[in-house]
């Protein structure tokens, strides 16, 4: 054990702490949680809500495309990163039942980087704008909701009629969609 | 809806309790390994303070090894308490393998467990060995002529053997198998095991490809993005060929085939790409090679036994021997009939699938009729069952055979087997290359000296096992093992630099031993035992790939090696 | 059974009392070897250390029933263990301090019974808990820390927790991590001197996140028995029982998503769905035996013996074991990283004044010669002070900025700053003048 100590002189630096502190520490999910958030460029067309600003691993994500078929709504998705990010992706659920390809009616998001591609390298900022990016294109082939991706591989006009009236919190088929237009 | 508790059917295939508690090791070795286990009988030789062997068979009892027997003539003395766990206060003074059989049949009700209070070499002369499936032999036996005996019975018997050493912070490990100990099992890893034949497509594989991608450029985004990558990339091969005269190379033509193949991919779609087409460029190194027959397999086609196969012959020879009829036909090994997941739909993926295993199913059907052919000729009454061969058939890549060789319990005895000198001299010097620390090997030359040293005191004072501890910390003790170390250092006759340094450090070791004791740390004993628990479940269930044939492990550096001998 | 009465009690052995017990411990701690540090001391001294040193075991399951054995025998006296979970029927295979009856009790509780009473004189505490509940002084009393766990999260956890705890003025703080792991018949066992080697987080691209499939391909083209049970359990769950909190130890649970992607797997001709696969999948169970388990766990106990007792060099720093394909060790030391998120950014001490306000204190940052900062964020344990970004968080936290430092921090307590100059945010521990 004294061996391991003056290994440890050797390679003092001055800079260290002096005493230890018995208060809470940030832990590294924070710390790297913190770090995405300060650097977050977002464009006008995004805001996040934090319901307690001293919770920065819980929030919401709000976006209002400003072009494409889902101009006029606002969606919402819940963020929650827990004490294991960056390891574990951060999880989104959107918070309404909408009518999109590669969101279930359960609000699940068919995104690569939330699951099979997340890499610890990866940010929130890449996860947002992956979510932004599905508003502007959404992917008809690899669905989630197989009837939407279907509708829009075989008719895209009718897909845009479809996304118009279950925005407004109408029908299509048999299936009534939450009103996202604020 | 009814509420959910209510639409749940009862458990239909839950698991048994049996199944439940073993569990986490059935992921391993399954239903069959588990069944080899429950039917073995294990025996202990023990010896010394014999914490390693107890060790060892704490990690049989556990998964549930059917039976154990412990030979120890010990009574269990104040120093057992402090480094054998399987030993309580209340042990003193009684039989040592009687407690420790009773403190290790409490980790597990289904096992059995013996015990014998006799010493190595009364046991030997007066039984009969071959009612055991595997014998762990614990140095020092303190003769080398038992140790000795008990390696040529195990020998004439082809029954595994494993000899070990646990002094101080080292341990060997020695596995003698019978000459020939075949696996079919050997669990490679799943990426290796991908054989697709894209070069050597079968006939119905082709026609089905060219069905399926015959309009590929007219297929919708959806479609074209869908199509299985190994259908591209036998479509693809097609086309190269119709541009270059009939003909690819694998050698030469595959970094412009891939970019060929690159090049069809759509990129005006939403994600800018094609997943199967990546998949696709990812796949075609491995994916586009010649299927060959591993050499592992072919030095098997080879053995006398696979080309003679008798009447008593085992299964696994007759089933070599179908498969090498198999091979002579078609220069190809049976179909193993599994497909990697990739990017399609469901339906096509499936049928994709179906095509490979009707095809494995087909070249299973030929080598079972040509294992019934032989069984006929040779006139077996009993058939292989079908399940046996078809589980060869999947694996033939992968078979292994070892040759098992008899211990070496005294070289400068009996020599290093087919070992040469030269072979000796570099196991001796030769550092490690990654850490730039010295071999391994000189640890098992010390432990020779120790067995040597032992043997020497014991013969002076033949009594007990105790005795050899007082002993091996008598002052002349060291010299004894140095005289030893010097002969074989001066058997391998070599005036290099490297072998005095080698020497110097075996001496070492042998200072290290003499410090030690020489006596087990519990630590390195149940490592070591740890190590001799895989060995034995590996032999034992024939799954995995068993140690061939020397372990020497040091504690020191927490490094290991092996060495054939 | 028929001992422990009479010693569960007793007071520990003392010094120069009979040790012929330890006779054979103590032949490499009475003299020193050919290998051993030349400066070391051996003898009574050492006798002493290993008796009176307080060592914590994370874990009481695989790993920690046997690290509990190895160090009882390797003569250390004071052991603690914590260990949060109970005794399952399948830990029986090889978690050998239990028996059947055991069931549903504590793995901490029970394992330290039958330590305390196999071996003689040697006092194991229990807890109950998780690691999380215990705090630094929970923490800081021991010399050293074994950890057997099978999480990442954990191992995290308690790797941040003692790195930080490491005082340079105090060698008492710094405790030695030895960390094991398995699966199947592969291992690792590695030694982490906090702020000295490797840490964890600088090891934790070792582990190879487990491999996913696309939520879309489980919702539209499974192809395999995997993607049907994963469908039942992350869509099909959630779609039939919402509001029931899945649990994968029930069996009527299990039972549900297995008959679910049975179903799936038969509508789209996929073979391989079994109630065993099931559980694997929805509990990631991976493989273990006995067998791993002791080796893994004895590579453990044997470091930490030669690191509190100097009897022989201990390990540098990794070693990685293979049995699959006959046996395969790969020793090394494991290089630590200068921008490790936790070994590399150590928190230094801050002189404020505490009448600063935070905007003033934001000021000052910007002007420190080894910051640069630009626009920094600064946040303390579960309070954002001052966030430059995103804006719904500035604005929230706009009013701390004309509060004093000291109404918004403790004196010693830990701030983190964050900054698009820095690739991991500073640690200050605030000292007010």
């Amino acid at each position: 054990m004294l061996k391991i100590w003056s290994m440890k002189q050797q390679q003092q630096q001055a800079t260290k702490a002096e005493g230890g502190t018995k208060k809470k520490k940030v832990t590294a999910a924070q710390l790297r949680a913190q770090k995405d958030l300060s650097e977050l460029a977002l464009s006008s067309t995004m805001r996040t809500e934090f319901a307690d600003p001293d919770d920065i691993l819980n929030f919401i994500l709000w976006i209002e495309p400003d072009e494409g078929m889902y101009k006029h709504g606002k969606f919402g998705f819940t963020f929650n990163i827990n004490e294991n990010f960056p390891h574990d992706p951060p999880k989104v659920k959107c918070r309404h039942k909408i009518y999109h390809p590669n969101i279930d009616l359960e609000g699940n998001v068919c995104l690569n980087i939330l699951r099979e591609d997340w890499k610890p390298i990866l940010n929130l900022s890449s996860v947002i704008f992956g979510l932004q990016f599905l508003f502007l294109e959404p992917n008809a082939s690899d669905p989630l909701n197989k009837e939407a991706a279907e509708d829009l591989r075989t008719n895209r006009e009718a897909f845009k009629r479809n996304v118009k009236n279950s925005m407004v919190g109408g029908y299509v088929k048999s299936e009534k969609f939450d009103n996202v237009i604020p | 809806m009814a509420p959910p508790i209510a639409t749940t059917p009862p458990v239909l295939q839950g698991p048994s309790a049996k199944e439940k508690k073993y569990d986490r090791q059935l992921r391993l070795w399954g239903a069959n390994g588990q069944q080899a286990l429950e039917s073995s009988h294990i025996l202990l030789l023990n010896s010394g303070a014999g914490v390693v062997g107890v060790e060892t068979l704490k990690n049989l009892v556990l998964p549930g090894t059917g039976t154990f027997t412990i030979v120890d003539e010990a009574v269990v003395c104040e120093e057992d308490l402090g480094v054998n766990f399987f030993l309580e206060q209340s042990s003193l003074g009684k039989s040592r393998g009687e407690e420790c059989c009773r403190l290790l049949l409490e980790l597990n009700p289904e096992v059995k467990g013996f015990h014998i209070q006799k010493t190595i070499a009364d046991f030997v002369k007066r039984s009969d060995l071959s009612q055991y499936t595997l014998i762990i032999l614990v140095a020092p036996v303190g003769s080398l002529d038992v140790a000795s005996e008990v390696s040529q019975i195990a020998w004439d018997l082809r029954q595994p053997l494993i000899y070990v050493h646990s002094v101080g912070f080292y341990s060997h490990t020695s596995v003698q198998l019978p000459p020939s100990f075949p696996i079919v099992d050997t669990h490679p890893d799943p990426p290796s095991t991908q054989d697709l034949r894209l070069l050597q497509p079968w006939s119905e594989l082709l026609a089905y490809a060219k069905t399926q991608t015959a309009d590929l450029e007219a297929f919708s985004d959806h479609d074209h993005g869908h199509v299985p990558w190994i259908l591209l990339l036998l479509h693809y091969l097609e086309k190269w060929k119709e541009s270059h005269n009939g003909e690819f190379s694998v050698r030469d033509d595959k970094k412009a085939f891939r970019e060929f193949v690159g090049s069809h991919a759509r990129t005006d779609n939403a994600e800018g790409g094609e997943e199967n087409y990546d998949e696709a460029l990812t796949a075609a190194n491995r994916a586009l090679t010649l299927p060959t027959i591993p050499s592992d397999l072919k030095s098997l086609l080879l053995e006398e036994e696979c080309q003679i196969p008798r009447n008593s012959s085992a299964n696994f020879w007759l089933i070599v021997n179908a498969i090498s009829t198999f091979i002579k036909k078609h220069s190809l090994l049976p179909l193993p009939g599994t497909v990697p997941d990739m990017k399609s739909q469901s339906k096509d993926y499936i049928a994709l699938q179906s095509l490979y295993r009707q095809k494995s199913q087909q070249d299973i059907s030929e080598v079972t009729s040509n294992v019934r052919a032989l069984e006929h000729a040779l006139n077996r009454h009993i058939p292989i069952p079908d399940a046996e061969i078809s589980a060869f058939c999947k694996n033939a890549a992968f078979v292994k055979l070892i040759h098992g060789r008899k211990l070496i319990i005294n070289p400068l005895k009996h020599g290093w087997n087919d070992n040469s000198i030269t072979t000796i001299i570099e196991h001796t010097t030769t550092m490690n290359f990654v850490s730039g620390k010295p071999s391994l090997f000189p640890i098992l030359i010390a432990l020779y000296g120790f067995d040597s040293a032992i043997a020497a005191a014991a013969s002076v004072r033949p009594e007990s096992n105790n005795l050899l501890a007082a002993a091996s910390a008598s002052p002349g003790f060291f010299t004894l093992m140095e005289t030893y170390i010097r002969d074989v250092f001066g058997k391998l006759d070599s005036t290099s630099e490297d072998l005095d340094e080698a020497l110097q450090h075996t001496l070492n070791i042998a200072r290290e031993i003499q410090r030690s004791g020489p006596g087990e740390l519990h630590n390195i004993s149940s490592l070591t035992g740890g190590m001799i628990a895989q060995e034995v479940i590996k032999i034992i269930t024939k799954q995995y790939v068993p140690v061939d044939n020397c372990l020497v492990f040091d504690g020191i550096e927490s490094a290991s090696a092996v060495y054939r001998l | 059974m028929e001992t422990d009465s009479m010693n569960s009690t007793t007071i520990p052995e003392r010094m120069n009392i009979d040790r012929t017990r330890w006779s054979y411990l103590d032949c490499v701690l009475k003299k020193g070897g050919p290998f051993t540090d030349p400066e070391a001391v051996f003898g009574d001294g050492v006798i002493s250390r290993i008796e009176s040193a307080k060592i914590l075991v994370i874990g009481a399951g695989g790993l920690g029933c046997e690290i509990l054995k190895n160090l009882a025998l390797s003569g250390f006296k004071d052991i603690h263990v914590i260990d949060m979970d109970t005794i399952d029927v399948s830990n029986l295979n090889r978690q050998f301090l239990f028996r059947e009856s055991d069931v549903g009790k504590s793995k901490a509780e029970c394992a330290a019974a039958f330590v305390e009473r196999r071996v003689k004189g040697v006092k194991i505490t229990p807890y109950n808990c998780k690691i999380q509940d215990k705090d630094e002084s929970f923490y800081s009393q021991f010399s050293l820390v074994v950890s057997g766990l099978d999480s990442i999260e954990a191992r995290r956890w308690i790797n941040a927790m003692l790195v930080d705890m490491v005082d340079a003025e105090d060698p008492e703080s710094l405790k030695p991590i030895i960390d094991g792991g398995t699966e199947g018949f592969k291992g690792q066992a590695r030694v982490i001197l906090p702020t000295i080697s490797a840490c964890y987080e600088c090891q934790l691209d070792m582990h190879v996140p487990r491999q996913a499939v696309p939520l879309c391909t489980l919702a539209t083209i499974p192809r395999q028995p995997q993607h049907c049970i994963e469908w039942a359990h992350i869509i099909a769950w959630e779609e039939h029982r919402k509001g029931t909190v899945l649990d994968t130890d029930d069996p009527e649970h299990v039972t549900w998503l297995y008959q679910k992607a049975l179903t799936r797997a038969e509508e789209f001709n996929i073979i391989g769905v079994t109630y065993s696969l099931t559980q694997g999948v929805v509990k990631n169970i991976i493989p273990a035996i006995a067998s791993t388990n002791a080796i893994i766990a004895a590579s453990c106990s044997n470091e930490a013996l030669k690191i509190m007792t100097g009897c022989n060099p201990f390990m540098d720093n990794y070693m990685q074991y293979s049995g699959d394909s006959g046996i395969y060790t790969y020793t090394f030391n494991f290089a630590k990283k200068d921008d490790c998120p936790v070994c590399g950014n150590l928190a230094r001490d801050m002189q404020v004044n505490p009448k600063l306000t935070l905007e003033d204190f934001i000021a000052s940052l910007s002007e420190r010669a080894e910051s640069q900062l630009k626009k920094p964020s600064i946040r303390k344990a579960g309070k954002s002070l001052y966030m430059q970004f995103p804006a719904s968080l500035e604005e929230q936290t706009r009013p701390n900025l004309m509060k004093k430092m000291s109404e918004l921090v403790e004196d010693g307590e830990e701030i983190a700053v964050a900054d698009a100059a820095l690739s991991i945010p500073f640690r200050y521990i605030i000292r007010y003048s």
